[in-house]
């Protein structure tokens, strides 16, 4: 018994250790439920984007119904050809083109589904199909009624007594119909992305954390009477948490490009400076945290809950279109997210687009901010 | 008059810290000159690391100054050059052999890489600790660790040397190694401010004692003056007995002894100790009372601390 209260007391008086037994794991849940309980509900956030090649007056109530279940998330784009490539860049989830009478053609509502987020392109197929049987029945009483009446030979009245009781029949045949988009089977390259970043901010964490060591011990005092000072020292450490970090991706990718046919060598410098920029801001945002804490005991919970924290909503865990559109969005300030965009882009497109830019200069801000915070919170330390 | 032609290495003024409403350094003077060693004492918290790193400019200071030769070394970064620091903890890679530590602290304090080899192989000469190079440091005993730790303080030859406790822990070969090292540093005068409990190491190694608490520096001046000064020709005399007893109590406490531990031990001051002794061993045996130990020492550190303490600090 005696044990119990020593261990009782134990943990009352290690704040670290609370942390990380009581206020951690409903922390963990409550981001973890709202990451996946949208997927796992039906109820995703879905970005979508049409062309109406038709541009009836059906085609236009479609599109219409459409807003208003995607809301914001609906983009109109003027042809196909746009379409694909807002879907191959990332833009949108998935796309929608109209075309032909919605009333009379066989199959009026091409679905476009990126090979790797098939799961948008069915969300997208059941939404329209719902956005058709409830918003427009009178288009689907008619389709129905064009397709019965070769076979059943309906009078006029029985026509007319169909279409003024639109729930006697069932969902259309073929009104919509799924293409997916050529380029094989991306979702090796998402997770071969998602995967890298995870372990580099645990392997850049673990490395900072000698630092804290070398505190403690007074090597880091010793190493301050360097005529550099402590930027240069840090500088050290950064540069060898970005190698090592680059290293890691590099068996990882090389195990996707043998195992899977990650096209790696036909893009290995644009994916050098995606690897490079996603190990410099693991180091950058290691060496801040572990600059700030100050024990081992510190540092340990607080790197694994905001990297777990950063994994999840930056799309380590699962894609982040079957997240809700608030922790998409909230998904942009993580390196993670940026991290897969950029290797989807260089090794499933073979880009280097705007997005790809865009994903270096903001990797690249991550590893100077958390360099330039190391560099402040150690020399106020040393103050 | 030696004092005059020799170089101020380290020159402290009024320098003071403090951490919230507690001064870790209160307004301390000090001056340490080439070739000197500087002894610093006094008890855990006195404020003596938080000197040792203001010295070096590791610590910023609310009001003074800390000059090394002349400069800041909080902000003069050639002049870190020039000091070298010997941790309590052994402060070195412990996946790397001692030839390699050595390597890396010659190169980061600015050694020439010409003249890096030789410099590790004089440091490690000077240390005693060449017939280990290859080795690990996580393959080395304590001793050895110390060994290679005070070499990477002195590896590019400093003129101000900071030694934390160096002789800690060490079986005694290895004390009387790095005590014959810190005594030829001094002939190659270097200014070393030394920080240690270590009552032999000071009596032997300093030129200098200054002893701290609440971050002053209480009192300085030579070993054997400031040990005249508060204790006189008195040393100190510590009865055991195998039992607790009145009147044993009203004997030793009459010649200015006091118990620690309700009446079994007691110790005290005293001048003359040996007729004292001798006194104390036939009264106990007057009354019966069986004596275990009776022992003279010369007063501690501990000792010179509490006399700093109460005629200074009081």
């Amino acid at each position: 018994m005696i044990l119990v209260v020593v261990m009782a007391l134990s943990l009352w008086r290690d704040r670290a250790g609370l942390v990380l037994v009581f206020v951690l794991p409903p922390l963990v849940f409550i981001a973890f439920a709202t990451v996946f309980s949208a997927g796992a509900s039906g109820r995703l956030d879905i970005r979508a984007g049409v062309v109406d090649e038709a541009d009836s007056a059906d085609s236009r109530r479609l599109v219409d119904s459409l807003r208003q279940r995607l809301g914001g998330r609906l983009t109109r784009l003027p042809d196909t050809l746009a379409l694909e490539d807002a879907i191959a860049a990332g833009r949108v989830d998935a796309g929608l083109v109209l075309h032909g009478d919605l009333a009379d053609a066989p199959t009026p509502v091409t679905v476009l589904i990126h090979p790797g987020r098939r799961a948008a392109g069915e969300v997208l197929t059941a939404q329209v199909n719902a956005a058709a049987g409830q918003d427009l029945p009178d288009l689907m009483l008619h389709r129905e009624v064009a397709v019965l009446d070769p076979i059943l030979a309906l009078t006029p009245d029985q026509v007319r007594r169909a279409t003024g009781a639109p729930s006697g029949f069932g969902s259309p045949p073929s009104f919509t119909v799924q293409r997916i988009l050529p380029g094989g089977d991306p979702l090796v390259i998402y997770y071969a992305g998602a995967v890298s970043i995870l372990f580099l901010m645990f392997t850049a964490m673990q490395g900072a954390m000698s630092l804290i060591d070398e505190r403690r011990a007074g090597l880091w005092m010793r190493l301050g009477l360097s005529a550099g000072g402590i930027a240069p020292l840090l500088g050290g450490r950064m540069l060898w948490l970005t190698g090592l970090g680059v290293v890691q991706a590099l068996v990882l990718f090389l195990v996707a490009a043998v195992l899977y046919g990650v096209p790696l060598l036909a893009n290995l410098a644009a994916w050098s400076a995606t690897a490079i920029c996603a190990a410099a801001a693991s180091a950058g945002i290691a060496l801040a945290l572990a600059t700030a804490c100050r024990t081992r005991e510190q540092a340990q919970p607080v790197s694994t809950f905001a990297f777990l924290i950063l994994a999840a909503i930056g799309g380590s865990m699962a894609p982040r279109f079957l997240m809700p559109e608030a922790l998409q969005t909230l998904g942009w300030l993580t390196p993670h997210a940026w991290v897969i965009e950029a290797y989807q882009a260089v090794l499933w497109r073979g880009l280097v687009n705007t997005t790809v830019v865009q994903a270096w200069t903001v990797l690249s801000s991550f590893a100077a901010v958390g360099f330039l915070a190391a560099v402040w919170i150690e020399g106020r330390r040393r103050l | 008059m030696a004092a005059e032609q020799t170089e101020v290495v380290l020159r402290l003024a009024k320098a003071t810290r403090r951490y919230g409403n507690k001064a870790a350094l209160d307004q301390v003077d000090l001056e340490l000159a080439e070739g000197e060693v500087y002894a610093l004492i006094g008890r855990n918290g006195a404020g003596k690391s938080t000197l040792a790193k203001a010295a070096i400019g590791a610590l910023a200071l609310d009001a003074g100054s800390v000059r090394v030769l002349g400069a800041d070394p909080a902000r003069d970064r050639s002049v870190r050059r020039e000091i070298g620091v010997a941790p309590q903890e052994i402060a070195l890679y412990p996946h790397l052999t001692v030839t390699e530590n050595l390597g890396v602290f010659a190169m980061l304090a600015g050694v020439s890489r010409t003249e890096r080899a030789s410099a590790v192989a004089r440091a490690m000469d000077q240390t005693v600790c060449t017939e280990r190079a290859g080795e690990r440091l996580d393959h080395l005993s304590s001793g050895w660790r110390r060994r290679a730790n005070l070499a990477a303080a002195i590896v590019h030859r400093p003129r101000l040397l900071v030694l934390d406790e160096p002789t800690e822990g060490l079986d005694a070969e290895t004390r009387l190694v790095l005590r014959s090292l810190i005594d030829g540093l001094r002939t190659d005068r270097t200014a070393i401010l030394l920080i240690s409990h270590n009552a032999e190491d000071v009596a032997v190694l300093a030129d200098r004692l200054g002893v701290m608490e609440a971050g002053k520096l209480l009192v300085e001046g030579r070993p054997l003056e400031l040990m005249a000064q508060a204790f006189g020709g008195r040393t100190v005399l510590v009865a055991r007995l195998s039992a607790a007893s009145p009147s044993a109590e009203r004997i030793l406490a009459a010649r200015g002894l006091a118990s620690s531990d309700r009446g079994s031990c007691w110790s005290g001051m005293v001048v003359d100790a040996v007729a004292q002794a001798h006194e104390i061993k036939m009264a106990l045996r007057s009354v019966d009372v069986e004596l275990r130990e009776l022992t003279v020492n010369p007063p501690g550190l501990d000792a010179l601390i509490n006399w700093a303490m109460g005629s200074v600090g009081a």
